[in-house]
Parts: structure tokens; C-alpha cells; sequence
């Protein structure tokens, strides 16, 4: 036993860097921001699912009430919730919000989904708490990157005026791809002006009737990963005589899996690739609608 | 309730980080991968917050992770060196740190998983054997029966090289 109390001097003397307590305490700090974010949005997820019920109960009531719509002012707003026929969902803009500062711009619009059909009711939760905490950590980031960009720039000489020059401003938005009384498709997208390496675009298929996010295997079937890149294939060779475009066709091992896509108002995926996965950054994200057979 | 539980942990990972980091340098023998799983350990801790039920099971709890975290680190190292191809693998450039000589903590580090972790909780971090027996989810028995076997390997191990 004496050689294990030896063996332990030993292990209480691997000595400590003083790096330990910093990444530590980064760590927390994180944690705790992370925490109050999520606790926020809990804060408004509550407040809207008060609304919504507010609406569905005058929706019931419209018929009785109609005589009260100019009277009352909270009522005239909850009318306004109330659902067109024949839609099931919709995509509101949660928050939103600029700030600008004399050497940064930030624009904020996070959007959210609302299930106005009863059935879906509370399948939007955890998307949507996904997508808020996406935006933001996405504005937090592209924050900091702006500030080490910034004493970069600094450090090497440049002056504060040349700075504020740069313009520096940061984006995260959303677009609603199409929305049919089958599908809903929207995406959510980060971009900084001064750098694309970090743009960022999630995708999010909704399927009304069968009540579910779908992935492209649920439109196009098991072979979807064969059938989207033999597409993509046709369409590239097509593309390369009419627009001159060039295409990296070789080195491309087809479409990975969960690739992004949206489904376009005639009820067809669109497969959007990435950045230079296929083609040279001019090209962007090439989109190829793949038709459903 | 819940903002205290929080708090706690917080301030339990505070107070006992050294231990944390000692622990997983054992395991990882150097003070960057060291550092990561401790930052890594803290991290999944107060992301998991919730699944810790009871103030009295934090050390358990945590030790739980941490342990997983040095596994999952050394298991990643070890599939990298695999999938590389070995004319392309170039040999790390480990940073001359604090080498523990000491040959009983190299038995150690050569066994099986589990015994190496009851070894290092009971005798350098000092946890009773139940609460080991929380940290790796075994039950009790288990881990006495590990303990004793691991104990007489070490002592044959030792023995053999002081024969030699």
C-alpha cells in the first residue's frame, strides 16, 4: 500500500495551468447566457400560445359578436389572428430587431411557426426553439468575429477611420419558400458582408397533411440520395452547354445525406448544394429542382 | 428550486476544477487534451443541468461525465491514428510537460477501462466505493470484485518487475 500513497503524491502533484480557471469560467459564462435565452424564449412562447387561444376562442365566437368588432379594440386585434380559411400554418417574425453602432450593423429577423390547424398543434415547439437559438448564437458569433476582425485590423496598422469604413454589418433573416396547402418551406439564413466563409442557411420542410418534418428520403423515397444526384447530373450537363458554367462534375460524390432542399410551390424538392461543394464560389449555392415521379 | 440546484453546480465546478483537471490528465497525459475534456465536462454538466435530480448526487454525477468525456477523447485519438495512413501520419509534437514516472500509475493506465477508473477514484480521488459504484453505474459488487482483481494484477505486475 505504500506505493499507492506514493502513486497518489504523484497524481497530487500534476500541477495546474493557469489556463484551467479561464476556460472554465468561459465555459459557465457561456452556459449562463445559452440558459437566459432559452429562459426568454420559453417567456415568449408562453405569451404567444396565450394568444393563440385568444384568437381561437373569438374565432368561435365571431358569429355572436360582430356587433363588437369596431367597439373594441382588443377585439378588432384578435380578429386579425384569426385564420383564413384552408391554411393550416403560417410563419410570423417572432423578433426582430437593428442595431447599429457607429462601426457595426446588425439586422435580426427570427422568424416562427405557428400550427393554426388543431391537429398540428405544438409540432412547431422545438423547431421553433431551434431556430431561435440558431439566429441568435449566429448573430452572438458573427459579433465576436466582427471584434477579432477589428483588432486584427488594428493590431496591423490600420486606423480606426479606415475601420469605419469597412461597414461591417451582419444579417440573419428568413425567407418562406413556398407555402401550398400540402407544404410549408422556409429557410433561415446568416450572412456577414465582409467575410462568406460563415453564411449559413437551415432548411425546414413541413408536410401539412402528414403532420411531420419530412427530410428529402420522405419525398423521394428510399433511393432519394440516387435519384437527386442523377438529376443534379442531367441538369449539370444541360446547364453547362447553355450557360457555360463549369462544373467540379468529377470530384463530386452526389448529394451527402440530409442535404439541404425546399419544396417549391409546384410541390418538387429543390436541392440547394453548397458553396464550392460543386462549382466555383460565382456560382453560389446552385439550386436543381428534382421532379417527384 | 431549480435556479439553486444551478447555482450549486456552478459553484461546485468551481471549487473542485483542479480535481477535475487532475483526473483527466491522468487519463489523457497531456494538458491540452486535459484542459478540453475538463472545458467539455462543464459544459455538457450545465447543458444536462436538468437530469441532476438531487443536490447530494453532484460529485457523483459529475464524476460520471468527466470520466465518459476522457473516454470519449482518447477513443477519438485513438480512431484518428487508425484512419490515417501511416505514411501520412506524422508523429505529434507532444509539449515536454509533467511526466508522471511513477511505474504503478503505468500498470494502471493499462487496464481495463473500468478497473482503471475504480482504481483512480478510490485511491487518488478518494470516493467511497458506492459512490463509485454510482459513477460507472455497476453495482456494488461489481466494483469491489473489479477493485480486488485489478489490486492483484498491480500487485503480480509489480512483483514480476522488481523479479526481473
Amino acid at each position: 500500500m505504500k506505493r499507492m500513497e506514493e502513486a497518489k503524491r504523484q497524481y497530487d502533484d500534476i500541477p495546474i495551468p493557469k489556463e484551467l480557471s479561464e476556460r472554465v469560467l468561459a465555459e459557465i459564462e457561456k452556459a449562463g447566457i445559452k440558459r437566459r435565452e432559452k429562459a426568454a424564449w420559453e417567456r415568449r412562447r408562453r405569451i404567444m400560445k396565450r394568444g393563440k387561444m385568444a384568437a381561437a376562442a373569438a374565432a368561435a365566437a365571431v358569429v355572436l359578436f360582430t356587433a363588437g368588432v369596431n367597439t373594441s379594440e382588443v377585439f378588432a386585434r384578435e380578429l386579425q389572428d384569426i385564420p383564413v380559411l384552408g391554411t393550416m400554418a403560417r410563419v410570423l417574425t417572432f423578433r426582430s430587431y437593428e442595431t447599429e453602432s457607429e462601426d457595426l450593423k446588425i439586422s435580426v429577423d427570427i422568424p416562427s411557426i405557428e400550427m393554426i390547424a388543431q391537429n398540428l398543434s405544438g409540432m412547431e415547439d422545438a423547431v421553433n426553439e431551434e431556430i431561435y437559438v440558431f439566429c441568435e448564437q449566429y448573430a452572438d458569433a458573427a459579433v465576436e468575429r466582427a471584434k477579432e476582425y477589428r483588432q486584427a485590423f488594428l493590431d496591423t496598422g490600420g486606423t480606426e477611420e479606415e475601420w469605419a469604413a469597412h461597414n461591417i454589418s451582419i444579417k440573419v433573416w428568413y425567407e418562406v419558400k413556398s407555402q401550398t396547402d400540402r407544404y410549408l418551406s422556409l429557410v433561415v439564413m446568416g450572412s456577414e458582408n465582409w467575410t462568406s466563409a460563415y453564411n449559413q442557411a437551415k432548411y425546414y420542410n413541413f408536410d401539412l397533411e402528414a403532420g411531420k418534418w419530412i427530410t428529402l428520403q420522405d419525398v423521394l423515397g428510399e433511393d432519394y440520395a440516387q435519384t437527386a444526384t442523377q438529376s443534379i447530373l442531367r441538369q449539370i450537363e444541360k446547364r453547362e452547354t447553355e450557360d457555360g458554367v463549369e462544373y467540379w462534375v468529377e470530384e463530386w460524390e452526389g448529394i451527402g445525406e440530409n442535404p439541404n432542399f425546399y419544396m417549391n410551390p409546384g410541390g418538387n424538392p429543390v436541392v440547394v448544394l453548397e458553396k464550392y461543394e460543386i462549382a466555383p464560389g460565382t456560382a453560389g449555392m446552385p439550386e436543381f429542382e428534382i421532379p417527384v415521379q | 428550486m431549480k435556479q439553486t440546484l444551478y447555482d450549486m453546480l456552478v459553484a461546485y465546478i468551481v471549487q473542485e476544477q483542479n480535481k477535475f483537471y487532475r483526473l483527466a490528465y491522468s487519463y489523457v497525459k497531456n494538458q491540452e487534451d486535459a484542459l478540453d475534456v475538463v472545458q467539455n465536462a462543464v459544459c455538457r454538466a450545465l447543458e444536462n443541468y436538468d437530469s441532476l435530480r438531487d443536490e447530494k448526487a453532484v460529485k457523483t454525477w459529475f464524476y460520471k461525465i468527466l470520466v465518459n468525456e476522457c473516454f470519449a477523447l482518447l477513443k477519438a485519438k485513438k480512431r484518428m491514428v487508425l484512419s490515417e495512413d501511416d505514411s501520412y501520419w506524422e508523429i505529434p509534437y507532444e509539449e515536454e510537460g509533467y511526466e508522471i514516472h511513477d511505474d504503478l500509475h503505468i500498470q494502471i493506465g493499462q487496464m481495463e477501462k473500468d478497473v482503471q477508473t475504480i482504481i483512480k477514484l478510490r485511491f487518488f480521488e478518494e470516493l467511497t466505493l458506492e459512490e463509485i459504484s454510482r459513477v460507472l453505474e455497476i453495482n456494488l459488487n461489481t466494483v469491489k470484485a473489479k477493485l480486488y482483481r485489478g489490486l492483484k494484477t498491480l500487485r503480480v505486475a509489480i512483483g514480476k518487475e522488481r523479479g526481473a
